[in-house]
């Protein structure tokens, strides 16, 4: 009798051990790509952040609820192609119930993975485009299911600023907008969004010029503002650290010193302090993220926890990097501080799926999809839904730009401030 | 009427800029029959070497002490091969010349302290930037294009599309590839007159650009050099045979070339920033010197006025019509138009081969 039910006890607990055994052997996998070198600029933060923040996440962060995320980074070179390619290397190489999440960084990839992600694979995929596209009215979760953007869509950005000139016009007359965007897919999602919504306040829209990423000289688009008499340029489409940037401001600013320079999210920040200098003072844009990096850094914002966080972890984790900036270090703390967002947000969708008992692809959706979070207090403390899949915050910044003596040089000092509490897109009745 | 004539004064100022780099192009087919496709690098080459002395943009010990060590070689070599100097000369001074440009570059010339002034600043660094510029289109000259001479100048062509390749990547390698920003602060002449307004950097570029171009010609046509150069152009084995140097000619050339391209990316970068990714604006000299004829000198400078003006055109007129992004094919659909009609150019020279 001991020795059968022994023998049963014997079997059962094989039988367990069999069972539970590939359960507990699976693994945590997610991919992630960031655009780290290539023809755009090479942009090593994003990587820096994200391999100091999942080590973090591993380590001292507690993974996902003790259990280790075996993340793999790739370095797609601002190429949509190779961005396709790796995730459909990656996704053929580890099974789907272990490869949970992914990420991306580009609109030119999330248009040829819109078949393989969402009704293929099927897995939750974070990305930092802003497409008005994929992610607003004509998109959004219930065309694109998994897709999720780490900001508000271009289209709400340029809305939010057209109701801060509806806000802060001051003069006779309409408000007269002129919209300049880059001639490319970033440059012209949004736009047309913006011009209706102007002309829906009542706005005069008196330009649409597109300006080239290969203009040697903006005077001529500069000097048809001047005729159309614009007061609010809209500069959307550009990155702000590049040489094309540069002459628009510094040209603008001498034709029409006037007019109110507005940007988007990618214009808004440390690179044209730099490289502008006083033609970036007075600008006004939209940021979806805390402004982070001031010149010089060590005035950063230390009442935003996220900021604070994303410099001590940079100090502790680059410290040469963090110390030699502009010259072959982190360029701009937005750059580290995005890097680290996606692990943070890696971690936090996938302990809610875990805690929800559903460590899978569609309990990570579930866990995206129900989430409501503060972020580790980058917005000030105001939490955010998900629910759009994209998130909804922006703020709208002010440049001030001065240029002192250091040394022997003049340098440009200040950075963008904010001028408005965060702004939940979600919650605006357009 | 007060529109077309701002629109084609702005084409024009930018024009001779270009005219510069179709200059550059042309004085080294002249010499060699080749074309330059690293003239983008070089423009943004010669402008980072004026911002190591106009700006005190140090280096670290790692890159500058290459850099400085290059240099010995080069100028040793030079000096023992091409200008036959003794040995215990030769050494010694690209030994100090190598010294010399690595404390420039490592300790930096602090031009902003030692002069607060930044016209002063600028005349100072100005023929410095130029003369660095004109050494390093001499030495990728000695290196990459030497080695070349008495083959077909196909191979010269093909081996410039490589130079691009690399000369970018070094740039890349010892200034990364984020933009430096660019303020060379020169005496205001803004021109305004009612609805007419001028920048003043786009006027100092057309000035500087057509002085450049003036210097070039009274070197090429008022220089015993000069006449070196344009004996080598007509025949590399007739002047070679009347005892010219022509490989040292063509080193000159080469350095004369680089230094032209250098003063545009100066003047192209006063207008936004500098950064590696500008070179594309080197290829503006394509229709430059199709357009103007490949062997002309006076046609590089008609062809940059053209396209400048071309450019400015389409930018003011057609673009706003819906033509998106026709400012850059314009100069393009030009060229076509001129070569169905003059396939040499405007002023190109007719050459007609039997075979």
């Amino acid at each position: 009798m001991k020795q059968r039910a022994f023998l049963v006890f014997a079997s059962i607990l094989a039988m367990v051990f069999f069972l539970v055994g590939p359960i507990s052997a699976k693994e945590i996998k997610t991919l992630s790509q960031f655009p780290m070198s290539g023809p755009v600029g090479s942009l090593p933060e994003f990587g820096w952040g994200f391999i100091d923040g999942m080590n973090w996440v591993n380590n001292e962060g507690g993974g996902v609820n003790g259990k280790k995320i075996k993340w793999f980074l790739e370095d797609f070179r601002y190429n949509p192609t190779v961005e396709v390619a790796n995730f459909s290397k990656y996704t053929a190489e580890h099974p789907p119930d272990e490869l949970l999440m992914a990420t991306g960084y580009i609109t030119g990839g999330l248009k040829p993975l819109i078949e393989k992600v969402n009704k293929e694979q099927k897995i939750p995929w974070l990305d930092g485009s802003y497409s008005t596209e994929i992610f607003g009215a004509e998109g959004g979760p219930s065309k694109y299911p998994y897709y999720y953007s780490l900001g508000a869509t271009y289209g709400d950005q340029i809305k939010v600023l057209m109701r801060w000139i509806k806000e802060n016009h001051k003069g006779k007359g309409k408000p007269r907008v002129a919209f300049v965007y880059s001639p490319t897919a970033w440059g012209r999602d949004g736009t047309p969004e913006g011009i209706a919504y102007a002309k829906k306040l009542g706005f005069d829209v008196v330009a649409e010029i597109e300006y080239p990423y290969t203009a040697t000289s903006a005077t001529n688009e500069c000097m048809q503002l001047r005729k159309a008499k614009a007061q609010y340029v809209i500069y959307h489409g550009y990155s702000g650290a590049t040489s094309y940037t540069a002459i628009f401001f510094k040209t603008l600013k001498k034709i029409i010193p006037k007019a109110q320079l507005m940007g988007t999210h990618y214009t808004t920040g440390r690179f044209p302090v730099l490289v502008a200098q006083e033609a970036f003072d007075g600008y006004i844009g939209v940021a979806t993220r805390p402004f982070s990096d001031p010149v010089p850094r060590a005035k950063y914002p230390k009442d935003n926890a996220m900021v604070k966080l994303a410099h001590e972890f940079a100090q502790k984790y680059r410290p040469e990097e963090y110390k030699k900036g502009l010259k072959g270090g982190i360029k701009d703390m937005f750059l580290y501080m995005e890097g680290l967002t996606y692990a943070f947000m890696l971690q936090k969708a996938l302990t809610d799926a875990d805690n929800a008992g559903e460590l899978t692809r569609e309990g990570v959706k579930k866990a995206l999809d129900n989430m409501v979070w503060d972020f580790k207090g980058m917005f000030g403390g105001k939490t955010f839904s998900y629910k759009s899949h994209t998130i909804p915050m922006l703020q709208i910044f002010k440049a001030k730009v001065k240029m002192v003596k250091m040394g022997d040089k003049m340098v440009p000092t200040g950075g963008v401030y904010p001028i408005t509490d965060w702004i939940n897109t979600d919650e605006i009745k357009w | 009427m007060i529109d077309l004539v701002q629109t084609l004064g702005s084409g024009i100022l930018v024009g001779l800029v270009y005219a510069l780099l179709g200059l550059c192009i042309v004085i080294i087919f002249k010499a060699s029959e080749a074309f330059n496709f690293a003239i983008g690098e070089f423009l943004i080459l010669g402008s980072f070497l004026f911002y190591v002395l106009f700006f005190n943009e140090t280096l670290p010990w790692h890159r500058a002490l290459p850099l400085g060590a290059l240099i010995f070689l080069f100028f040793s070599y030079v000096l023992f091969f091409d200008i036959s100097a003794r040995f215990l000369i030769a050494l010694p001074s690209g030994l100090v010349t190598g010294f010399l440009i690595f404390c420039v570059l490592f300790f930096g010339l602090n031009l902003p302290s030692l002069v607060p002034s930044p016209l002063l600043r600028f005349i100072i660094a100005f023929p410095l930037g130029l003369l660095a510029a004109g050494i390093v289109g001499s030495m990728v000259e000695r290196i990459t294009i030497k080695p070349l001479l008495g083959r077909s100048p196909i191979s010269m062509t093909i081996v410039t599309l490589g130079l691009g390749f690399f000369l970018r990547g070094c740039i890349q390698l010892i200034w990364g590839s984020h933009a430096y920003p660019f303020f060379l602060d020169l005496p205001d002449i803004t021109i305004e007159m009612g609805d007419f307004l001028f920048l003043s950097d786009p006027i100092w570029a057309g000035i500087l650009s057509l002085l450049t171009f003036g210097l070039v010609i009274v070197f090429l046509f008022r220089t015993r050099w000069g006449l070196a150069i344009r004996a080598t152009s007509e025949d590399q084995a007739k002047a070679m045979a009347f005892g010219i140097n022509a490989r040292f000619i063509l080193l000159i050339v080469w350095a004369i070339s680089a230094l032209c391209i250098a003063v545009a990316g100066i003047m192209i970068s006063n207008f936004g920033a500098l950064q590696v990714g500008m070179g594309f604006v080197g290829l503006r000299a394509i229709p430059v010197v199709l357009i103007g004829g490949m062997d002309s000198i006076g046609g590089a400078l008609v062809g940059g006025v053209i396209v400048g003006m071309c450019e400015a055109l389409a930018g003011a007129y057609l673009e706003p019509m819906g033509l998106i992004g026709f400012k850059d094919v314009a100069p393009y659909i030009l060229l076509l138009i001129v070569l169905f009609i003059r396939p040499y150019g405007l002023f190109g020279t007719v050459r007609i081969e039997r075979v």
